[in-house]
């Protein structure tokens, strides 16, 4: 998709939104059918697991929030700041999708996932 | 909840506090820009200059604060939940209790005594707890509010939670998920005793043995009462109720000596049993016992003499 | 332009003239006609005083919880008595006042803002007001006899399930909401439409006011929201009605799927009440300071996020029912993340604040209460996303104060500050300071006294939802306080009340764009003729009333295009979603008594099912579905849609006669909320699957997959038919269309008829378990839409006979290709779901 496609204000979070379901959806089946120990704390395969998902997230957000970033147009004419406003914000979106990533992920380091 | 007698409490209590300074402080801030900001009469200022001004606002007022608050509250959370998941412990092992919600009053086991008893819970000071919720018709909370969070009570599955009490005292429980008509009273007192006394208190509902009623009695327990109820002290009870959730009504194996009568709507005092027994329906109105304005105050007499013998 | 005072009398001619023309196709009816109206100022107006209505209902129900509370043990109101007064007030609010009243002010601006005749599909309008109304009413109902809901708003199964809540109780509130909903997703389609495709020429997606952009993300939170809730509702009534056990854990379901659904709804729900107030205060602040708004893509950003946000929160109302922490904590964690965007838009108003030169008027002294006390609330909500501080006051009144905070803060404040804005354009007259501030003064202190000293009673241990509590645990003051304040917030509405009143008769005039707003509404007569404008201006700017102070005059000259009316059309022009460059002029459906005919047959359905005479309910269904087929009928080359095509040479065709028509739109949007209800329902059949606590399956799959093959195939046929007959249709390129359109019916019969055998001959036993309930809903679905994909795809085939579809008017077989793809889709996902996918670890 191009860096200043109107889809680009949606795609970070609905990116973010997959990852979320992912991990949730991922959690509670694997607790159901095979919990690690509590004993291992969070260092468990399924740990590992979701913390390697939320990393591939978040470099794809990266990545995209990149790639828009560098396609904004600094041109004055309206075509210009039109598109300026779509990469812009899209870069924004993805950068906040990144960061919610980031910041939903956390807890996958110090919690062990199934109590 | 801000009186606690449990580490889980305290801890949250102490969390409360820090929360609430912070937040009147971010509050009253906001609120003083916002009415400083409506009093200024600012000279124009030229646009590009206007936009670097606004950056620095939202991005350190609307992101930054934001961002560090809740990464602050976040690391302070986390440990904190922690500690009130069932994690093995070492030294003393949790005590394990058994609460099941009906509607609309509590039943309460203590597994490894194999005592069984109704709206009211004892339980040892100093020692962890264990306390395993579940429910046999709707969903309902356990909640001791002196002592910690809260857990669901939800039919089919069984919660638990890890609680801790201080100090020996009575706490007032009361069900926090809303479970229909008499939601409200719906209340356990829990009595905190020190570990002796608890034992004591065990011991005693372990060896009891109740008193045989006369055959009056009997026949009267049976045809109004048994149907729901049992007595679980009354070893070859009139009721054998061996499925637990069939249970509709409390066991009253020790119902004289709780301090409270149908979930905590009348204190046990003198004659509280004979007036619970003929007015019921007037303390807790649409509670699932039916009416006994059928029976001569007689029979009712002989049911609650006997019933006031129920304590060990 | 030209010099607009030229010759001021024979321009007063031409304007009243250019006026009469267009009142003529634009004008209400009146009397019983009434009913027929489908403009949208008249409909937003109808849904704003109906909301306001219900506003008060909801109001008084709360002063009954108030007088029984203020002592302990009072006996005002018994157990059930309160248990529905605390139900009704918080269903009457959410679902009868703040969304609907909403959704009416987006529905009144939206089409002004963005210099627009009408909303895209005003009859959907209309059935969508007429559904709220009558389903209010039929909730409304149920307090008078007594059996209103009385299981929390909430609806918890299982207390609300046959067994525990035996009588009407329930159904009412299932069924009165549902239908209420429709008119929740009917106004998110055309909303998302009209702000895509129905904008003043050239005003592209960076210059839309920010109102539609709040309103663009509210509206599709609607259409994703509510579906998950509209779906658990039809459950849980069938589970009622006919005892499928869908939340019945003996028999394999699981009470804990309600919840799911219904957060999954009720958390956005918060966001979908907040965002268009937000909305609101982002319109008229940057009026008040006299610049505008700071940082429009910041507030943009935000919205979005929180847009997207607000659906990973949903949990946190379920923290205490014993899901794994870790789980618990990536909600507690994204609870605390939706406090960023919200912080985003305070402080860029703090920012707009501090550059402008604000002006103190009446709507001004409402965002100050609106800043303390939302500010208030969403702290107290950050603080509850920390899951141990929630298990402590989930459920208690600290809650309570919390919700209050947020909502009367975030919404109620912000839409008063709207009402005094916007009231000039509901009544040509400026609003009285006098009374004005009594009304918020008294709601502000009545407020604060009642809910500030709740969070304290909470902290106390107090829990929600009782109706009364001893005396002797701190509880009595607090409570009697909050009952003062409550009566005192009373009195500050009730003042409001008497102010708008007194406002509508004595008010002074208002004069040209009294607030000197930047925004198109302001160009419009005062009150707004139905058409809005004589002429639709092209705006190249954010702010085109600041940028061009003569707009109203040169509008109202006829100055701009499609000031001609001739032709008897409704009309406004059809652009480009990004780019707002003009594609077509789309010709709008006039005054019809259809949606109020359709709207007063599912009342009568409705009221048929409370009673359970079911054979009168499919009577009744089966009435409204020729109605709606009659409704369709007139449509696209119909001579009553559209009496005359032509248009002028310079000008670009009807809609009707591209492929790229607003119809094509809202059946996209229509489709994406269905494929939310339906992702509802796969959620639920592998939620049951990996944790309902008794799940249990049959000993092999009642599906058979060589019928369920032979049954797919048929619809794949009918789709991909369809498809080439769309594309040869685009090429102009297509004899005998007619024949094809019937053959495609065959095939699609052919499909339906497969279904109706499939589910006829699967050892189903949906009382016993719940995976063949839920099998069976999945079916149904699928049959229902294969029915609908037959009567649309028939109904082509008969207008090509009559010769209002065909290679001039060839745009509506597209969309039956729409919902034929999507009905195949659907249809190969449940074959996969239920036949391939246990296929894998085989545990039949």
């Amino acid at each position: 998709m191009r860096p200043a496609h109107p889809l680009q204000l949606i795609a970070g979070l609905a990116v973010w939104s997959l990852w979320f379901i992912a991990i949730y959806g991922g959690l509670s089946v694997a607790c159901q059918i095979a919990p690690p120990e509590a004993e291992a704390g969070a260092l468990n395969r399924l740990n590992l697991m979701l913390g390697l998902l939320t990393l591939a997230t978040l470099a794809f957000l990266l990545w995209n929030a990149r790639r828009c970033w560098q396609a904004i147009n600094q041109g004055d004419s309206e075509e210009a700041r039109r598109q300026r406003f779509l990469a812009t914000l899209g870069a924004g979106l993805h950068l906040v999708g990144a960061i919610a990533t980031l910041f939903v992920g956390i807890p996958i380091l110090v919690m062990p996932p199934c109590l | 909840m801000l009186d606690p007698y449990g580490p889980a409490a305290e801890a949250v209590a102490w969390t409360w506090w820090a929360m609430f300074g912070f937040s009147a402080v971010v509050l009253v801030g906001v609120v003083a820009l916002w009415l400083i900001g409506m009093r200024r009469s600012p000279a124009a200022i030229p646009e590009e200059k206007a936009a670097i001004y606004n950056r620095r606002w939202i991005v350190w007022g609307g992101i930054v604060l934001p961002c560090v608050s809740i990464v602050l509250l976040l690391s302070f959370g986390i440990p904190q939940g922690k500690r009130m998941l069932p994690l093995p412990v070492e030294g003393e092992q949790p005590l394990k209790v058994e609460v099941i919600g009906h509607q609309w009053w509590w039943e309460v086991r203590y597994p490894e005594s194999g005592v069984v008893t109704a709206n009211q819970m004892n339980l040892p000071a100093g020692r962890p707890l264990d306390i395993h919720v579940t429910s046999a018709d709707v969903i309902h909370s356990f909640w001791i509010p002196r002592l910690g969070g809260k857990i669901d009570m939800i039919p089919g599955r069984t919660n638990v939670i890890r609680l801790e009490a201080d100090r020996p005292a009575t706490h007032r429980g009361q069900c926090s998920e809303f479970c229909g008509m008499q939601h409200t009273h719906m209340i356990l007192y829990s009595e905190v005793q020190t570990a002796e006394d608890f034992a004591d208190w065990i011991r005693a509902r372990q060896q009891w043995q109740a008193p045989e009623p006369d055959a009056t009695t009997r026949d009267l327990f049976q045809r109004e009462c048994a149907a729901c109820h049992q007595v679980s002290s009354l070893k070859g009870s009139p009721v054998q109720t061996t499925d637990e959730t069939l249970l509709i009504g409390p066991d009253l194996g020790d119902v004289a000596s709780r301090s409270h009568l149908g979930a905590g709507v009348l204190r046990n005092e003198a004659g509280a049993i004979r007036r619970w027994l003929s007015e019921h329906q007037r303390l807790k109105p649409e509670n699932r016992m039916p009416s006994l304005d059928h029976l001569e105050d007689r029979e009712l007499d002989v049911l609650a003499d006997w019933l006031e013998t129920l304590t060990p | 332009m030209t010099d607009i005072t030229a010759n001021p009398q024979s321009d007063q001619a031409e304007q009243d003239r250019l006026h009469q023309d267009l009142d003529e196709i634009w004008g209400n009816p009146r009397g019983w006609r009434a009913l027929s109206i489908v403009n949208h100022t008249t409909i937003g107006v109808r849904f704003l005083v109906t909301g306001l209505f219900f506003f008060v209902i909801g109001l008084l129900l709360a002063m009954l919880i108030r007088t029984q509370l203020a002592i302990p043990g009072n006996t005002f109101l018994g157990p059930d008595e309160y248990n529905q007064v605390f139900t009704m007030h918080g269903t009457v609010m959410m679902f009868l006042f703040a969304v609907p009243i909403l959704e009416g002010l987006a529905i009144y601006l939206l089409p002004k803002m963005l210099g627009a005749r009408d909303m895209l599909f005003p009859r959907l309008s209309a059935l969508g007001y007429w559904s709220y109304l009558f389903g209010g009413l039929i909730l409304l109902s149920s307090l008078l006899l007594d059996v209103a809901p009385n299981a929390g708003w909430f609806m918890y199964t299982p207390l609300s399930d046959r067994v525990y809540s035996p009588g009407l109780n329930s159904d009412f509130w299932l069924i009165g909401i549902t239908f209420v909903e429709i008119s929740a997703i009917s106004a998110g389609v055309e909303i998302v439409v009209s702000i895509l495709r129905a904008r003043a020429p050239g005003m592209g997606l960076h210059q839309m006011p920010v109102f539609a952009w709040y309103m663009l993300v509210v509206a599709m939170m609607i259409l994703i929201g509510f579906p998950p809730m509209i779906l658990a509702s039809l459950m849980l009534e069938i589970s009622r009605a006919a005892d499928l056990p869908f939340f019945d854990v003996a028999r394999g379901g699981d009470p804990i799927l309600w919840q799911h659904l219904f957060w999954l709804f009720g958390h956005p729900e918060v966001y979908i009440i907040f965002l268009p107030a937000a909305g609101i205060v982002s319109t008229i602040l940057p009026v008040f300071c006299g610049r505008p708004l700071v940082g429009y893509r910041w507030v943009v950003l935000g919205v979005l996020t929180t847009g997207f946000i607000s659906f990973g929160l949903w949990v946190h109302h379920m923290f205490t029912i014993g899901i794994p922490q870790l789980a618990q904590l990536f909600f507690s964690a994204a609870s605390m993340l939706v406090a960023v965007p919200t912080g985003i838009q305070v402080f860029s108003w703090i920012a707009t604040l501090w550059l402008g030169k604000p002006r103190f008027e009446l709507p001004m002294l409402w965002l100050v209460g609106f800043i303390v006390i939302f500010v208030a609330g969403g702290l107290t909500g950050v603080m509850l996303s920390l899951v141990p501080f929630d298990w402590q006051v989930h459920d208690t009144y600290f809650v309570v104060a919390h919700f209050h905070y947020v909502l009367v803060g975030g919404m109620f404040f912000p839409l008063m500050a709207g009402i005094y804005y916007w009231l000039p354009h509901f009544s040509g007259r400026m609003p009285s300071m006098t009374l004005g501030r009594w009304g918020f003064w008294l709601t502000f202190i009545g407020f604060n006294l009642t809910f500030l000293i709740m969070h304290w009673t909470g902290l106390m241990g107090m829990p929600r939802r009782v109706y009364t509590y001893e005396s002797g645990l701190g509880w009595d003051l607090p409570n009697l306080i909050s009952s003062i304040g409550g009566f005192i917030m009373a009195f500050g509405v009730a003042t409001f009340l008497l102010d708008l009143f007194l406002h509508f008769r004595f008010g002074e005039k208002a004069g040209e764009n009294p607030w000197k707003a930047d925004t198109l509404e302001w160009a419009t007569q005062l009150p707004p003729t139905a058409y809005n404008f004589v002429s639709l201006p092209d705006v190249t700017t954010r702010h085109p009333l600041w940028d061009q102070p003569h707009l109203p005059k040169a509008i109202a000259n006829g100055e701009y295009g499609l000031s001609v009316s001739g032709h008897g059309r409704r009309e406004t022009w059809g652009v480009d979603p990004v780019t707002g460059r003009i594609r077509h002029i789309i010709h709008l459906p006039g005054n019809s008594m259809w949606p109020f005919v359709l709207s007063a047959l599912l009342a009568v359905v409705c009221i048929c099912l409370l009673v359970s005479a079911y054979t009168l309910a499919g009577l009744g269904t089966m009435a409204a579905l020729v109605v709606c087929l009659r409704w369709s009928w007139e449509n696209g080359a119909h001579p009553k849609a559209a009496p005359d095509a032509h248009t002028k040479p310079d000008e670009p065709p009807l809609h009707s006669r591209t492929f790229d028509g607003p119809g094509l739109w809202g059946m996209g949007t229509t489709l994406i909320s269905n494929g939310s209800l339906y992702l509802s329902l796969l959620f639920g059949w592998f939620y049951l699957w990996s944790v309902s606590p008794n799940w249990q399956i049959p000993a092999q799959n009642p599906l058979n997959h060589g019928f369920m093959l032979a049954a797919l195939l048929p619809a794949l046929a009918t789709t991909v038919w369809l498809r080439r007959v769309v594309r040869q249709l685009k090429q102009k390129n297509i004899s005998r269309l007619g024949l094809h359109l019937w053959s495609i019916t065959v095939l699609g019969l052919l499909h339906t008829l497969l279904l109706v055998m499939l589910i006829f001959e699967a050892p189903l036993k949906p009382t016993e378990t719940t995976h063949d309930a839920v099998l069976l809903v999945m079916l149904g679905y699928s049959l229902l839409h294969a029915v609908v994909g037959v009567l649309a795809a028939g109904l082509q085939a008969l207008r090509v006979h009559w010769g209002y579809v065909g290679i001039s008017a060839p745009y509506e077989p597209k969309i039956v290709l729409q919902w034929w793809v999507y009905t195949t889709t659907v249809f190969v996902i449940t074959y996969t779901a239920t036949v391939l996918f246990p296929l894998t670890w085989k545990p039949y």
